[in-house]
């Protein structure tokens, strides 16, 4: 109960940081996604159990926050997470540029499943602009973010995900 | 005799100094106000030194009060460093104030000439991701607020609501992808359009080839649709481009409202009509 508490109240701070706090300082385009690294992060490092629900639960946290297309990001998330959860096993997750390294790619891959759904489900043709636009702003924050989780101590980490 | 000197040296030696102690003493009261030889010889050795011992006394006394003086500055210095802090959080304050009155002002002005019921509602949050245009503001469906109602700035349209709850909506803004509203050029009538482009500008689509647009036209809500009344700013016409084949225009617009710096909306209560 304790720890649930303590994630829930990690992902209330990131939540508002990245809604009310984030936009005054940076620009749109180099607004980070926390959400994404909080579920990459899990991914790598958290037991299935209760990873999987957390990250469909990231995603769709998500999409209350963002656009208009509620279960776009909750699915995509899912998708990302699966995969990083059937090479976890294979990779030194202890590793910091890892995290870099799989941020990056999860934002990437993120943005794809995201095309992908909205032009066969919706329109996206001036999405696609918008995307391509914002995606190495996007990118590059995302990793510079993920670089800094990557620094926590290990102690810390390892601890709030038993 | 010689027992005698030896068993009392002691007594005579002591009795000897006390009368030569005394003879100098009597033979001094005389000229009690003029130094003698050997006073003049001792204070004028001993001199140099006592001003030197003096000046570094001096020095050290200079330092210890400088020092206190200091300490008395530095706490002066700090008390009035957090007078200056508070002065000019109160500035801050008051021209925060008066800025918020301002733009509150203009918001009433705007309240004034929309003559239907309408909700001034506070911004709290922003769209999560870079490619959505969307805000969070603190009205909800507790306000009357219900989706699809108009948004309006002080400056012009904002966008429509989306996604309603209890205490919050989410407002799509004009700038979004998904975003559209019937708009028209206010001096020539030519109707089209707005629609966003996911950036900072929007376009004014299905405009016909032929009508007559121009960098700097006024763009202003048609009231077709239903959604926004007629005569609504919108935004400013930045450019035109007529391609030698199609049957429409490219034109870009900048949205009269900064979405960036929103803080407080309008909801008009209007419902829009399917």
């Amino acid at each position: 109960m304790k720890v649930f508490i303590k994630w829930a109240a990690l992902v209330l701070g990131i939540v508002l940081l990245q809604t009310s706090v984030l936009p005054g300082y940076l620009m749109s385009l180099y607004k980070p996604d926390l959400l994404l690294i909080l579920m990459v992060f899990l991914a790598l490092r958290a037991p299935i159990a209760t990873s999987l629900p957390a990250a469909y639960g990231l995603g769709l946290l998500k999409d209350c926050l963002s656009g208009l297309y509620f279960g776009l990001n909750a699915f995509s998330f899912l998708i990302i997470y699966l995969v990083l959860k059937l090479l976890s096993d294979r990779l030194y997750v202890q590793n910091s540029f890892l995290m870099v390294l799989t941020v990056t790619a999860s934002t990437f891959a993120s943005m794809l499943i995201n095309i992908l759904l909205l032009s066969v489900f919706s329109e996206s043709t001036g999405l696609i602009s918008s995307l391509i636009t914002s995606l190495i702003p996007h990118l590059l924050m995302n990793a510079f973010v993920a670089s800094l989780v990557a620094i926590l101590p290990e102690s810390f980490r390892v601890k709030d995900i038993r | 005799m010689y027992d005698f000197f030896r068993k009392n040296i002691v007594v005579m030696l002591v009795g000897v100094g006390l009368l030569v102690a005394l003879i100098t003493f009597s033979l001094n009261l005389p000229k009690s106000r003029q130094a003698n030889l050997l006073e003049r010889g001792v204070n004028s050795s001993i001199a140099p030194m006592q001003g030197q011992a003096s000046r570094s006394s001096n020095f050290f006394i200079r330092l210890w009060r400088d020092y206190i003086d200091l300490v008395d500055l530095k706490q002066e210095n700090n008390r009035l460093k957090e007078e200056i802090k508070q002065q000019n959080s109160s500035l801050i304050a008051a021209a925060e104030a008066v800025r918020e009155n301002e733009r509150l002002s203009r918001l009433l002005d705007l309240r004034k000439s929309v003559h239907e019921t309408t909700v001034a509602a506070l911004v709290i949050g922003e769209d999560v991701t870079p490619w959505f245009r969307s805000l969070t503001i603190d009205r909800g469906a507790e306000s009357g607020i219900r989706e699809g109602m108009p948004v309006l700035a002080a400056a012009g349209v904002v966008g429509q609501t989306i996604k309603v709850t209890a205490n919050t909506s989410r407002v799509l803004l004009l700038t979004d992808h998904a975003s559209g509203i019937a708009a028209m050029i206010q001096r020539s009538r030519a109707r089209g359009v707005v629609k966003g482009r996911g950036d900072s500008l929007c376009s004014l689509e299905f405009s016909m080839r032929g009508e007559d647009v121009q960098v700097g036209d006024q763009v202003v809500s048609s009231g077709i649709g239903g959604v926004f009344s007629k005569g609504l700013p919108v935004g400013e016409v930045t450019m035109v481009k007529k391609g030698e084949y199609g049957i429409f225009q490219t034109i870009a617009i900048r949205p009269f409202v900064q979405m960036e710096h929103l803080e407080e909306v309008l909801v008009v209560l209007h419902a829009p009509q399917d």
